[in-house]
């Protein structure tokens, strides 16, 4: 009973492990992949074939084509690296603001109120009309998009480190420092960061299904990109139009796709949580 | 948790949309044999001002409500209606119109010639309307029957005018309220408009002319999609979509496609960028500014194909933007198109070479790159676009799409290409995109296009008889030595005539030998009268 027992839980550890670790490595590597396959799809080699209209899926045209017999499967795979590609760059923006902005908290108590005010007016507007407002007012486009996705999603992440940051400066070790006379950046930088690494990177990678669903909302919507530009919001506004004359395979592929990309990274996000914060590899 | 809400939320969207797309139909809405449902206020929505002719309403259709002093006929002639007969003198300055007796508004007070006057003298006034009022000078009542029209230059196209605009009750008109209240002389009177969904008009027993068959007629303003499954669902007795519907089959109705007049073409700024603005819109450009870029671009797009896909195979190619079947169109100014190493002749021979290899040409350091700009609510206009842009680099010319609002595209008609919709019984409709004032006032002429020849025909033509004019207003496009088309200065790339779609339920006869040629902005109602319903409606 003891040996077995004993036996048993390396082994069940060792395994958690590399189920994570092999969880993370297949959801980053189908990631990298659309991103790849679809860099190399340039967006005018999509081109009209008006003689394969609205054809349903073949293995010619995995997903079918669309109205005006363009490949949806191309489509749907440039449009997805676009969505990842503007939830990369609206992510990391995210992030840097949120740091930015715990950092401006950390320095005094006015600053620190102003940073809380700021974050509550930003959580007080719904995120769609602000990031439709802000990308109309960047001129919209998929640098429109992007500012205005990386505007709207910084909150979260700001309060997280916020929290922590705080804890931290409460704590013997920093006073300590205090008392030898460190500088406050050295503080930051020796004590401070190295702690709430994990939480920038975890947060930064749980940010991108944020940012690439609404990026999907807001064209969908009709914002930032033209109609005939292969994003995967618009590819589904288009396909609702087609649903009446039975062309299901324009909403569903893509739907489902967008879907799955979105759930890798969520996997992909709560692994690297458990790798990085073992804490909450016990939940 | 919260991503796992968001991906609970896209999950039941798409099951939404699936099951959408299967339980599509269903209820519908009752209809009766004696009345009409139509979603087929075919050209821009719902009118944002209301009914008012004055502010726009229907001036290119039949206006239901009001009724005109003319009326066009199948064969593009005029005959009277409101009037009872009407002369201009000799030179096309002053019109006199003899308007019918005892004619009622629905609010049972006379239209006499003082309404005529006051009507016209408004639109001149208030100038809030797209009519090209430029020549009008003012309308009097000479006694109860009589109205004098003034001109202030020769134009025998005013006469068309007389077909456009619905005349309203001087006594009790009020240019706020009217619109959502319309009170006329037409076919139908208003009962009710309930915003952003429908208008709801009752026939006019005091109508003058020949009584339509159907007691009530709704306008539904659903568009596109809508319309396609407002007929899906049977609700309604014709609807328009469309012309990538137009291939689709719905139980119980037919598709008819009607002949219009409606071509889409795209502006060329002819002039160079100086940093000249017109209302904060920039002004010219200046690779289009080359005659080599526009005509390379006119001989190498293959039109036959765009008419084949981007139209849906129902199109017809077009080269100057005046349909075939209008009385002024110039077979002169077709040309062979689609023809690549002559459209890479022309460029070379003009200068522009792809030195770098990206398989665009450029010159003096300039690379020949456009910007096209689309309705996106347009289907068609987006696939001529996206269509354009990829025959384009077939031959070095780099033409990026852009679909936006009108709004965004008004910033852009002087200075990058645009795809507009025009077209016109009234050959005026002409001096509006080319005469090279019509610039200047705002009124038209998006490219700057200045040619003193082709504006000399214009004013020519104008000083017309109408049915004489017809051989020198076909001379804008090519008169031998110039001209707006691709063999002069290829002043726009037109590109092709459309056809409106209408699904029309069996039970319908909408009478297509009686219908008037759209124009663009037209509607299907030219011959409500004559519509008839030959069986009960299928339940």
């Amino acid at each position: 009973m003891v040996n077995s027992k004993k036996s048993y839980n390396p082994l069940s550890r060792m395994n958690l492990r590399q189920k994570t670790l092999l969880t993370i490595g297949l959801s980053v590597l189908i990631l990298v992949l659309v991103v790849i396959s679809s860099l190399f799809i340039n967006s005018s080699d999509i081109t009209t074939n008006f003689k394969i209209m609205n054809q349903p899926p073949s293995f010619e045209h995995l997903f079918g084509t669309d109205w005006m017999g363009r490949d949806m499967f191309t489509r749907t795979l440039k449009g997805l690296g676009l969505s990842v590609q503007i939830g990369a760059g609206a992510s990391i923006l995210s992030s840097i603001i949120a740091i930015a902005m715990a950092l401006m908290g950390s320095i005094n108590k006015y600053l620190d109120s102003l940073m809380s005010w700021l974050i509550d007016l930003f959580l007080s507007i719904p995120h769609i009309l602000l990031i439709i407002l802000i990308s109309i007012g960047l001129g919209g486009g998929a640098f429109g998009v992007t500012m205005g996705v990386a505007f709207t999603h910084w909150t979260t992440l700001a309060r997280v480190l916020r929290a922590d940051i705080k804890q931290i400066n409460t704590s013997d070790y920093v006073k300590l420092s205090e008392r030898f006379g460190k500088s406050r950046l050295w503080i930051a930088r020796h004590h401070i960061l190295p702690l709430i690494v994990t939480q920038i990177i975890v947060g930064t990678i749980l940010i991108f299904p944020h940012a690439i669903m609404h990026e999907a909302s807001v064209t969908f919507l009709g914002f930032g990109l033209s109609p005939h530009e292969p994003a995967i919001g618009i590819i589904l506004s288009e396909s609702m139009k087609y649903l009446a004359t039975g062309d299901w395979w324009l909403a569903l592929f893509p739907g489902l796709a967008l879907l799955i990309l979105v759930l890798l990274f969520d996997i992909a996000g709560e692994n690297i949580k458990k790798l990085l914060d073992p804490t909450s590899a016990n939940e | 948790m919260d991503n796992k809400i968001i991906i609970g939320i896209a999950a039941v969207a798409i099951i939404a949309i699936i099951a959408g797309a299967v339980f599509m139909g269903g209820s519908s809405t009752q209809r009766t044999d004696d009345s009409l449902v139509v979603a087929a206020y075919s050209h821009g929505g719902e009118p944002e001002s209301g009914f008012d002719p004055i502010l726009g309403w229907n001036y290119l259709a039949e206006p239901l409500i009001q009724s005109t002093l003319l009326k066009m006929t199948p064969n593009m002639t005029y005959k009277n209606d409101l009037a009872t007969s009407w002369e201009a003198n000799d030179n096309f300055t002053e019109y006199t119109v003899k308007i019918r007796d005892g004619v009622k508004f629905t609010d049972n007070t006379t239209l006499d010639a003082e309404d005529v006057a006051f009507t016209y003298n408004t639109v001149k006034n208030n100038g809030t309307s797209d009519l090209d009022f430029g020549s009008f000078e003012n309308a009097t009542a000479k006694d109860n029957n009589t109205v004098v029209f003034e001109l202030n230059t020769p134009d025998s196209t005013f006469v068309d005018k007389f077909a456009y605009l619905g005349i309203v009750p001087s006594d009790s008109y009020n240019n706020e309220t009217y619109g959502s209240h319309p009170v006329g002389s037409g076919p139908y009177k208003f009962v009710q408009w309930d915003k952003g969904q429908q208008v709801i008009l009752e026939k006019n027993p005091d109508y003058y002319g020949k009584q339509p068959e159907f007691n009530k007629l709704t306008i539904l303003f659903a568009q596109n999609e809508a319309a396609f499954n407002a007929a899906k669902n049977k609700e309604v007795d014709v609807a328009a979509v469309p012309l990538a519907f137009a291939n689709e089959t719905v139980n119980g109705y037919d598709m008819k496609l009607l002949d219009t007049i409606d071509v889409r073409g795209v502006s060329f700024p002819m002039t160079n960028n100086t940093g000249e603005k017109v209302e904060d819109a920039p002004v010219g450009n200046n690779i289009t500014a080359d005659k080599a870029i526009r005509e390379a671009l006119n001989y190498g797009i293959n039109r036959s194909q765009i008419a084949e896909g981007a139209l849906n195979g129902i199109g017809v190619p077009n080269y100057d933007g005046v349909a075939h079947s209008l009385p002024w169109a110039n077979p002169e100014a077709t040309i062979q198109d689609g023809d690549v190493e002559k459209a890479k002749q022309i460029l070379s021979d003009a200068g522009w070479n792809d030195t770098n290899g990206d398989g665009i040409v450029e010159k003096d350091g300039q690379k020949a790159s456009l910007n096209i700009y689309y309705s996106a609510s347009a289907p068609e206009r987006q696939a001529i676009a996206v269509m354009i842009g990829e025959q384009a680099k077939e031959f070095g010319i780099e033409v990026n799409a852009t679909g936006a609002e009108w709004d965004e595209i008004y910033k852009h008609e002087y200075s990058d290409l645009v795809v507009w919709g025009y077209g016109s019984t009234d050959p005026s409709d002409m001096k509006g995109k080319y005469y090279s004032e019509s610039f200047v006032e705002g009124t038209g002429n998006p490219g700057h296009y200045n040619n003193s020849v082709v504006d000399g025909h214009i004013k020519a033509a104008m000083a017309m008889d109408r049915n004489s004019s017809f051989a020198e207003w076909s001379k804008v496009s090519w008169d031998g030595s110039t001209g707006i088309s691709p063999k002069g200065d290829a002043a726009w790339l037109w590109a092709g005539e459309i056809r409106y779609g209408y699904f029309v339920d069996n039970s319908l006869d909408i009478s297509p030998s009686t219908a008037l040629l759209q124009p663009h902005g037209g509607d299907i109602f030219s011959n409500i009268y004559d519509w008839h319903r030959v069986s009960s409606i299928e339940k």
